[in-house]
């Protein structure tokens, strides 16, 4: 099968525009015919589900959280990202491209990134029209401050809590359109399998998690809006109900999925505390605009960080880096810190962490400052921490945050799979090898807002498809097999939970295919992930009931899903014979330890099919064309 | 079913029933306080005080007859909350602590209400719905304040009401909406002063009555 | 000093066939680093290995943002430590030995759905009734196009950074939901954007409420005091102003 990204022909900046023109139209009289089936309500998925419902279509929306608002959108902190130029300083359309194209180290779709780039703008406007209290300048006009590296002030933000306050705008907004009745929310649903009819994506089997039942939805076309894999690292910044589930099932009925060993690592997280961490609290990347970040030069020193002299610190990143310093980008300064720590020169209990130090800046530009700035982030990291990092340094290690790859979708937005639409963090559009700061709630907003409203119309319009029913064999199918699925989990009956393993499968991931990947290891871990498999297929213990609340099932399943995943997060990573992006094979960087592409033989997505049950998967390669910018190689010397 | 209606049935109706019929009884109770501040300056000077009052005539009546008609919303309001938001909890917790916001005032106002209406049907019958044919209000309130029990009833039942008011003074305020934070913390010393005032000024009439006069 | 602690817990279970009562459990070597779910995690591995139904809680971010998490422990929504939702809540702040008490929050309008796990569906309604601006996606003009003042801006940040998790109602003496939908009424109708609906939501907003079966508010200001965001009860005045405009004029 090859693959077509239906990028529309012309000029880059002419292209999304003369797609609308040329789209077909669903008839206003007949969108409300059509069910439009949405799983996940987080930015991607609750803009998604509003914006088909004011246009008319009928949305079933659903989540796994008791309430939309609560999808892990909401934790975004840092802001988004927007080409308004407000600042003066030189931003535009094409620049949020370029950097976007860039900071992916040249692994996505310059059509798609265009459009996103355009689109940017729109989010903003609409997003204060929503009544998004946006941080604000003395003269009324928006905040706008320079996040993750970047060169010019694109990230507009809500104190911290910028996800929060965007999601709960789309959550508004989606509930004004149940209020129409025109969207029925399914919350406390988990998707369990994706249903085609005829080789279209005609409805999803979900299991209602408050009864136990499973129940059918039929539809005309499915969204899927289920967020990122990261948990599949069992220690990630992601909700702990973050999951691969929805997105590897429909792998399994046929969506390819792309890029999957694309995952982000974050380097200002709150160190591990003990074996029974449940996840890692992110600490703003803005930190490092005025934090030091050191180790001590001698290895196994354990003294207080105050009492070693600054001639015994190695500032690592200063050091290495001097035009850049503390700011290079987040995966160099991820590698960095975890090299420092392979070398016996981590700080902590665990050694696991290095120091991230304030004290300079608190000196010269005073404690009130430094406070007004950050101030609630302190407060955090003393909650979590108990201690005061105003009198000591902070604790930070790198650790798992976003995932580039997702379900391959092309420029509609539409997978594979025909009828089925990927959107936000579960497809793997826009951010190539590496996802700049503030880019993510952008896409996810862009996708659902003002995407997929077009490109699912288009679809409609131009698909003869009959009445959403879910009588059919290929529903009670569907169901039965799920329903098979659960009673064997339940009657594995072993020693170990669900959740021993995923920690256990985290480890491996994180030691085996994690910072810096080397083939040895990840060939390694495969065969471990391999036997962890078996292991979970023999002994895991899953209590209680299939038709009851059962939250050990829920997670029994979930972890089943990424235990099957990871396998294929590996084998892309081992098949990328590059290092890009977030990527890093030690096997092909340069001498100064910076990441070396292959523009020649992986300038391509990775898509991946699956073949069946203890099959390989087939590679797919979709080449990437680049007309409009030169490849580079970044350097941050 | 009308506007008026459905908004005084609402939960902010309610508050604003209650809020604006407690800001009445505060009125009333100020004036009453100052009335019977009287007393302390001997017989003479109180029925004066009396005499003045009753020379209002027919709108003294009415006067009464409208703090009637608000003492029946307040309680009929408070009542009806009472049992509303016993019924918003059918099951309480086994351990429950209160975090800092509450306090005697607020936690005890429908007991403490219960009580003060208790106590007014008493007060009245003791000084209201009495014959002054052959004595002055003075000897009536001297005769029963003779009894120390009667001390001790009015005595409890003034820092009953002080409390009551600790928190109905800034809470009126709260529920009509007039409150911004410049000056919450300005209406909680005022209610706060109010109470005491209330406590120490009527609270000491039996006593003083009793033993001073 | 030991950096771990242990626990007598009593923990109220209910399901289908059990109509609720405390169950104890201990939970035995509790590093202080822990969170408190983090601590029910481990009590509940034990439960999971040794064949048992481990205690049903809601959970998700465990960033103390989804408002997802909650439960009454000691009396307390949220735990006792100020500003701080149960997913914060460390362990450190225990002592070895102490006895925990952990009961679902309780209100008729937030039946519970088993253990500790709360149907909250009707904050939801009550946004449905009219939390949000009437704007369809396109069409929005110049994000820049209306100045709004720094302070405005803040104050309704400060009301909208309600984070749903319903500790107001569990709180209040009368489970009353006034903090969480004065935040929602607040929000908006501070800013220009939402001030065309403002009475509309605001009646809209309470009458719903009303018909849910929560408490009347009666000023007790414990949501103020347990609001894991510090939302204050003149958020709750200001609705109470904003529903006055909207009945009598
Ligand atoms: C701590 C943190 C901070 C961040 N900060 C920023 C930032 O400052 N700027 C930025 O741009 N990005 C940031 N990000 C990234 C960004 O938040 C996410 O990438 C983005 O919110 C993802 O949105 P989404 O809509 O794709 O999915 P999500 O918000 O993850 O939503 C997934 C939805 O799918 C539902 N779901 C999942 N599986 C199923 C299933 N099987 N069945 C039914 N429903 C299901 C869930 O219930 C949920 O509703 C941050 C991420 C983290 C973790
Ligand atoms: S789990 Fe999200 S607020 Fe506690």
């Amino acid at each position: 099968m090859t693959l077509d990204a239906k990028i529309p022909a012309g000029d880059l900046a002419g292209k999304w525009d003369r797609y609308r023109f040329d789209c077909k139209l669903v008839n206003p009289a007949n969108k409300k015919k059509f069910t439009i089936i949405v799983v996940g309500t987080g930015l991607a998925g609750a803009s998604a589900a509003a914006s088909l419902g004011e246009l008319g279509y009928n949305v079933k929306s659903f989540c796994i959280q008791d309430s939309p608002r609560r999808a892990h959108s909401i934790a975004a902190q840092g802001g988004i990202n927007a080409a308004k130029n407000y600042a003066n300083d030189g931003d535009s359309i094409f620049r949020l491209f370029y950097d976007t194209i860039k900071g992916g180290d040249f692994r996505s779709r310059e059509a798609n990134v265009y459009r996103l780039a355009q689109i940017s703008n729109n989010i903003i406007d609409h997003c204060v029209a929503q009544g998004i209290p946006f941080a604000r300048d003395y003269g009324g006009g928006l905040a706008y401050r320079s996040f993750g590296g970047a060169q010019v002030s694109r990230t507009f933000y809500a104190k911290g809590q910028t996800g929060q306050q965007l999601l709960l705008g789309a959550y508004g907004a989606l509930m004004r359109q149940v209020a129409k009745g025109s969207v029925t929310l399914y919350p406390r649903r988990e998707m369990l399998d994706l249903v085609l009819v005829d080789g279209k994506a005609r409805g999803i089997v979900v299991r209602n998690l408050v009864t136990g039942e499973l129940e059918s939805h039929a539809g005309h076309a499915v969204i899927l809006a289920t967020g990122g894999y990261g948990n599949t690292y069992f220690l990630s910044t992601n909700a702990m109900g973050s999951n691969v589930t929805a997105t590897w099932r429909a792998y399994k009925k046929g969506a390819f999925f792309a890029n999957p060993c694309f995952t982000q690592i974050h380097p200002t997280c709150i160190p591990v505390h003990g074996e029974h961490q449940s996840k890692l609290t992110l600490m703003s990347e803005s930190l490092r605009n005025d934090g030091r970040v050191w180790v001590p030069k001698q290895p196994g020193d354990k003294r207080n960080p105050a009492d070693i002299p600054e001639s015994e610190r190695d500032y690592y990143l200063e050091r290495k880096y001097p035009s850049f310093g503390n700011l290079v980008p987040r995966d160099v300064a991820s590698r960095n810190a975890k090299e420092e720590c392979d070398r016996g020169k981590g700080v902590g209990q665990t050694g696991l962490a290095v120091y991230l130090d304030l004290a300079d800046a608190i000196k010269s530009r005073g404690k009130a400052e430094i406070e007004s700035k950050y101030g609630n982030l302190f407060e955090m990291y003393e909650k979590i921490t108990g201690e005061n990092p105003y009198e000591a340094p902070m604790k930070i290690y790198p650790a798992v945050h976003y995932t580039m790859g997702g379900l391959w979708v092309d420029y509609n937005l539409m997978t594979t799979i025909p009828g089925l639409f990927a959107a936000g963090e579960a497809n793997f559009s826009d951010h190539g090898a590496n996802r700049l700061g503030a880019s993510a709630l952008m896409q996810g907003l862009c996708d659902g807002y003002f995407v997929i409203p077009y490109t699912i119309g288009g679809y409609l319009a131009s698909s003869s498809l009959g009445e959403a029913s879910a009588n059919g064999p290929e529903f009670s199918d569907a169901m039965a097999a799920i329903s098979d699925n659960i009673k064997h989990l339940l009657a594995i009956n072993g020693k170990q939970s669900a959740i021993s393993f995923h920690r256990r499968l985290g480890k491996i991931l994180w030691d085996h295919c994690g910072i810096a990947r080397r083939d040895d290891d990840m060939k390694k871990g495969l065969c471990l992930i391999q036997n962890l498999r078996a292991e979970f297929g023999n002994d895991v213990r899953v209590p209680g009931d299939e038709a009851d609340f059962n939250q050990a099932l829920e997670n029994a399943g979930r972890v089943a899903d990424f235990l099957e995943f990871a396998e294929l997060l590996v084998t892309d990573a081992l098949s990328r014979r590059e290092s890009c992006g977030c990527h890093l094979n030690v096997d092909f960087q340069t001498p100064e330890h910076e990441a070396l592409r292959d523009d020649e033989n992986f300038s391509h997505v990775a898509a991946w099919e699956y073949s069946g049950r203890d099959k390989e998967p087939v590679l797919h390669k979709e080449p990437l064309v680049f007309e409009n910018v030169a490849l580079t190689r970044r350097s941050y010397k | 079913m009308n506007w008026f209606i459905e908004t005084i049935s609402s939960s902010i109706g309610k508050k604003l029933l209650m809020a604006i019929t407690g800001a009445s009884f505060i009125l009333f109770l100020m004036i009453h306080l100052i009335g019977n501040l009287t007393l302390y300056f001997g017989k003479a000077v109180f029925l004066s005080y009396v005499a003045h009052l009753h020379a209002l005539g027919p709108l003294i009546v009415a006067v009464e007859i409208m703090l009637l008609i608000l003492a029946c919303i307040h309680v009929t309001t408070g009542t009806f909350l009472f049992f509303q938001n016993l019924y918003a909890r059918p099951r309480r917790y086994a351990v429950k602590r209160w975090a800092g916001g509450r306090t005697i005032g607020s936690a005890t106002m429908p007991y403490s209400g219960f009580i003060i209406l208790a106590f007014i049907v008493l007060h009245l019958s003791n000084f209201h719905f009495v014959d002054l044919s052959e004595r002055t209000i003075f000897d009536v309130i001297s005769t029963h304040f003779s009894s120390m029990l009667y001390v001790f009833i009015y005595t409890c039942a003034v820092v009953v009401v002080a409390f009551h008011v600790s928190h109905g003074f800034w809470s009126l305020f709260q529920s009509l909406g007039a409150n911004n934070n410049k000056y919450m913390p300005l209406l909680r010393v005022l209610g706060l002063i109010f109470a005491v005032s209330v406590a120490i000024g009527f609270g000491f009439i039996p006593s003083y009555v009793r033993f001073m006069i | 000093m030991s950096r771990t602690i242990n626990l007598t817990l009593k923990v109220w279970r209910q399901n289908k066939a059990n109509p609720g009562g405390f169950e104890t459990y201990e939970a035995r070597s509790i590093s202080k680093d822990m969170s408190f779910l983090e601590m029910l995690d481990v009590v509940n591995e034990e439960l999971i290995v040794a064949g048992k139904e481990p205690i049903a809680f809601d959970h998700d971010c465990r960033e103390g943002i989804c408002g997802m998490c909650g439960s009454v422990v000691n009396g307390r929504a949220h735990g006792h430590m100020e500003k701080t939702t149960l997913c914060q809540l460390h362990m450190r702040h225990f002592s070895d030995g102490d006895t925990v008490s952990i009961e679902p929050w309780r209100a008729r309008a937030f039946p519970v759905i088993k253990d500790l796990v709360v149907d909250r569906s009707t904050l939801d309604e009550i946004i449905r009734a009219g939390g949000y601006v009437s704007v369809n996606t396109g069409g929005a003009p110049d994000a820049n196009a209306m100045p709004i003042p720094t302070e405005m801006a803040e104050k309704a940040f400060n009301a909208a950074a309600c984070i749903g998790c319903g500790a107001c109602v569990a709180a209040c003496p009368n489970a009353s939901a006034m903090l969480f939908v004065g935040a929602k009424i607040s929000h908006l109708s501070i800013l220009p954007q939402g001030r065309p609906e403002a009475a509309k939501r605001a009646w809209a907003m309470v009458t719903k409420m009303d018909k849910l079966g929560f408490g009347n508010c009666s000023n007790e200001t414990e949501c103020e005091a347990e609001c894991p965001k510090g939302i204050s009860i003149l958020e709750i005045a200001r609705m109470n102003r904003e529903f006055f405009k909207a009945a009598f004029f």
